[in-house]
């Protein structure tokens, strides 16, 4: 069968022969490549310049026109939630649950340093999803989703000592863990402070120890 | 030389009067804009609820930067004037709850003009606004240093820096709005999360403190 392109196909792409591998959809490869690279180029001047880029510079980093980052993204918001998904997605990845099962002092220096990484590695964006957000219900939504992955990891590493907890202190001790460990709090050490990563861990730990209840037996 | 009587009072500039309180209407007329919608009010608003022209606006302030300075000048004031230390000489209980009852009082007004004074800093070529945020987050940082003194007074120098750096992320303006839109706390249920949270971090009262409220009380 020729489909008058010159090209010889013996099955529609959407049916591929029994045994036979999916065919590979080149343009549509190139086309999620392009997108990535975009989103990429996005983050790359996020964390260059602490400020949402504009289009034209957007292009520019990715080596693409103007014309084709709207060809793939609306606009630049649903640009700027095509980069939080891609960012929640690499950060989770880069995440992973460690020391759940250690002592109270190894397990309170590993949450430390997971959330110092991602706060040192993220805050340039968090500050740029977080600038407008309410103008996009999609970027709330996410705003509010990489909150309640922050709070559920806490949740995980602390387990232990929150089980010693009813309910309602429970609570308290989770919201008063996560307002200490904001970006905004880390923020705050490393730029008002001029803490370095170690010193602005140190205050964190000794400030969770504090927080948490004993470690039962 | 003419002497003035000295038993007459001194002149009343009344245009300069109404030239004041116009300026005064323009700022709440802006600060209340803010509280209804989190974003930067244009001017074409700000006139039609201050009931004057854009052009007056632009007469009283140079740009809309000078405006944002001025109504932060305002809210500070206003601040400092509705919430005078209580309670420093109290028991520790006491102490925490004026604490976190006049900072609460602060956030939920405050809040929305903390966010555009942190999102316009930047752009600000003047540096007021950064030097308004400086100067709001030292004046927080000693209400807390006043209202906790004896248990401060504990401490080394370096832990009671690490505590203070504690004690402001978690009574941060984010924190609160934290818990008042995003876990929809009621006022009262987010003072509870700050007084559980805040007593747990700092140190024991010393015993001379202790016993002197113990007897005044």
């Amino acid at each position: 069968m020729n489909d008058g392109l010159g090209n010889t196909s013996v099955a529609s792409p959407d049916k591929p022969l029994p045994g036979k591998p999916a065919p590979v959809d080149g343009r549509r490869l190139r086309s999620e490549r392009t997108r990535r690279l975009i989103v990429e180029a996005y983050m790359a001047l996020v964390r260059e310049n602490a400020q949402m880029p504009t289009a034209a510079q957007i292009a520019e980093r990715a080596g693409y026109s103007v014309r084709s980052i709207f060809e793939r993204f609306p606009d630049l918001t649903a640009l700027r939630v095509a980069v939080t998904d891609y960012a929640i997605a690499e950060a989770r990845a880069y995440s992973a649950l460690r020391d759940l099962d250690a002592d109270r002092m190894t397990r309170i220096k590993s949450q430390v340093h997971q959330r110092g990484q991602n706060c040192e590695r993220w805050l340039p964006l968090w500050r740029v999803l977080t600038s407008d957000a309410s103008l996009s219900p999609d970027l709330e939504q996410r705003i509010t989703m990489i909150r309640q992955l922050i709070v559920m990891r806490m949740e995980m590493m602390f387990k232990p000592e929150l089980a010693t907890e009813p309910e309602s202190d429970r609570r308290k001790i989770v919201l008063a863990l996560e307002a200490l460990t904001a970006f905004e709090s880390w923020a705050r050490m490393r730029e008002l402070y001029g803490l370095s990563v170690e010193q602005a861990s140190v205050i964190w730990v000794r400030s969770i120890d504090r927080l948490l209840p004993a470690t039962p037996d | 030389m003419q002497d003035v009587p000295p038993s007459k009072p001194p002149r009343i500039d009344g245009r300069r009067l109404r030239s004041e309180r116009t300026k005064q209407l323009i700022i709440e007329a802006f600060l209340s804009l803010l509280r209804e919608s989190p974003q930067m009010p244009t001017a074409v608003q700000i006139a039609e609820r201050a009931g004057y022209s854009v052009r007056s606006i632009f007469e009283r302030f140079p740009d809309l930067n000078a405006l944002r300075v001025a109504a932060t000048d305002y809210s500070l004031a206003q601040a400092l004037a509705l919430a005078p230390p209580r309670g420093a000489d109290g028991n520790r209980q006491t102490r925490l709850r004026s604490q976190v009852n006049t900072r609460a009082h602060t956030c939920e007004r405050g809040i929305a003009l903390w966010r555009v004074l942190l999102q316009f800093a930047d752009q600000d070529e003047t540096g007021q606004l950064k030097q308004r945020v400086a100067r709001g987050r030292e004046t927080t940082v000693g209400r807390i240093e006043l209202m906790y003194r004896p248990e401060l007074s504990t401490l080394t120098e370096e832990d009671r820096r690490q505590l203070l750096i504690a004690l402001e992320a978690l009574t941060d303006m984010e924190s609160w709005a934290r818990m008042r839109e995003h876990h929809g706390l009621s006022f009262d249920e987010a003072c509870e999360v700050w007084i559980h949270a805040i007593d747990r971090l700092l140190p024991p009262t010393p015993a001379v403190e202790a016993s002197a409220t113990a007897d005044a009380a």
